[in-house]
């Protein structure tokens, strides 16, 4: 282990965002942390490869982007007959998340949070790296293997319906009164 | 001139446009008020996204990502197939580096050790966060203290450490896994940032007028910590033990004095030096 030792202030810096990447993909807290684990112990198994200088977080996160695609390509395998793609994902919606209440200063941001689950993970993880972490598209295109044009068109989509969600309440309102 | 699309105007909203398709997105938006609403609505939906996803990003990390993190538990899969596996060696892990005694013994003592470590983390994340390590600059800090003592329902006071060499970068909030947070760094010339942060706490600081100063490294982190006023405050930084204690007493000071009446004899102008507080022990 001591030949290339990964830096440790700035891996344990990044466990906090790996979290998140990792919530927003598995959307279940036990699961995202099992992911950053792995994610993190592949980090190790892989240091080799990691160039001293880059951005550690972006290469975490790539590892983690294919370790969960990995793990969904599996699941897909094991039960041939269920369909894992945007059905399944855009139904569901609930996040298995703790989220403390008092959290949360404006009752909208915890709407939003239950808006960013609903969407089909592709986009909220499009979403998360270009939106939240503030990454290119172009980093993101390498990192999810697509071209940057499927970056900016799920963008693109998941904003759109978003912002429909968050128009639709208010008109729901209104007719109730 | 070159036709504004829609791709444009999200990347722009973004930050990601550069040279001459910038130039015309922003002609374009100088015109029309529709694109310029458009632009305006993504970077509300960004900020709304970030003020509904930060807030993880301040929970306590559990014991065994650590681990993972310096390289000890690698057997990720092995964990998973075995919940109570899982369960033992995170038991087994967490009695070895002595979390769990160390907790139960700081907790008795009156402070949540917890709050330290989640100080060390913070600090961590935000210390290393180049673009964004905070909310509101230096360049509004009148307005960073008020905001900052309307979330926390507390007086914030923002210490002056110039005289240290450390200038005021800026602050945020950090909405902690009970109580929001406030945080100030600092950064000297070095590129070297300390943290101060802060929250409402019930704990009591012992004895009444009685604070003491506790000392914690937190994964390389050094950490001083202490209860005063219903508040408990963390420092921390990457300077070693006596050079952050020193700034802790200034902290300290500088804190403890505007809650008090200012000296009668105190002239105009406040050259005199401030009447230092009693400084609290050490522990730790």
């Amino acid at each position: 282990m001591a030949d290339a030792p990964l830096p440790q202030p700035e891996l344990l810096a990044a466990i906090p965002r790996l979290r998140r990447y990792a919530r927003v993909l598995a959307r279940d807290a036990a699961r995202a942390d099992d992911l950053v684990q792995e994610t993190l112990a592949r980090g190790w198994e892989k240091r080799r490869l990691w160039q001293a200088g880059t951005d550690l977080r972006a290469w975490l996160f790539t590892i983690m982007h294919n370790v969960f695609v990995n793990q969904r390509a599996g699941a897909a395998r094991e039960a041939a007959n269920v369909s894992l793609d945007a059905e399944s994902e855009a139904g569901g919606g609930a996040w298995q998340v703790p989220v403390p209440a008092a959290q949360f200063a404006r009752v909208e941001l915890a709407e939003i949070l239950q808006q960013v689950g609903r969407l089909p993970v592709e986009q909220r993880e499009t979403l998360l790296l270009a939106a939240v972490e503030e990454m290119r598209y172009e980093e993101i295109a390498v990192m999810m293997s697509v071209p940057v044009g499927t970056v900016m068109s799920r963008l693109s989509r998941a904003r759109e319906k978003l912002r429909r969600m968050t128009d639709e309440r208010p008109a729901a309102l209104k007719r109730v009164k | 001139m070159l036709a504004i699309t829609d791709d444009d105007l999200m990347a722009y909203a973004d930050g990601q446009l550069a040279g001459e398709r910038r130039e015309a997105v922003e002609q374009a938006l100088a015109r029309d008020a529709a694109l310029a609403a458009r632009v305006a609505s993504i970077r509300e939906q960004n900020a709304a996204l970030r003020d509904a996803l930060d807030p993880w990003l301040a929970e306590a990390i559990p014991p065994r990502l650590i681990a993972a993190a310096e390289g000890r538990a690698g057997g990720g899969r092995l964990l998973r197939m075995w919940p109570a596996l899982a369960a033992a060696a995170t038991l087994v892990l967490g009695i070895a580096v002595g979390w769990f005694g160390r907790d139960a013994m700081l907790e008795r003592s009156g402070m949540p050790t917890t709050f330290a470590r989640q100080a060390a983390l913070t600090h961590v994340l935000y210390a290393a966060d180049q673009r964004r390590p905070v909310e509101v600059w230096a360049n509004e800090e009148a307005g960073l203290v008020r905001w900052l003592t309307r979330r926390l329902s507390f007086d914030a006071h923002v210490p002056d450490l110039n005289p240290l060499g450390f200038a005021l970068v800026g602050g945020r909030l950090v909405a902690g896994n009970e109580k929001p947070t406030a945080l100030v760094m600092y950064e000297n010339a070095e590129k070297q940032r300390l943290t101060l942060q802060w929250r409402v706490t019930n704990e009591k600081a012992g004895e009444p007028g009685e604070t003491s100063f506790r000392y914690s490294l937190e994964n390389g982190v050094g950490v001083f910590y202490w209860i005063e006023d219903e508040c408990a405050y963390a420092l921390s930084g990457p300077l070693d033990r006596a050079q952050l204690l020193a700034v802790a007493r200034v902290v300290y000071g500088q804190l403890a004095t505007p809650s008090k009446p200012a000296p009668a004899a105190s002239p105009p102008g406040g050259s005199v030096p401030k009447t230092t507080p009693e400084q609290p022990r050490v522990q730790g």
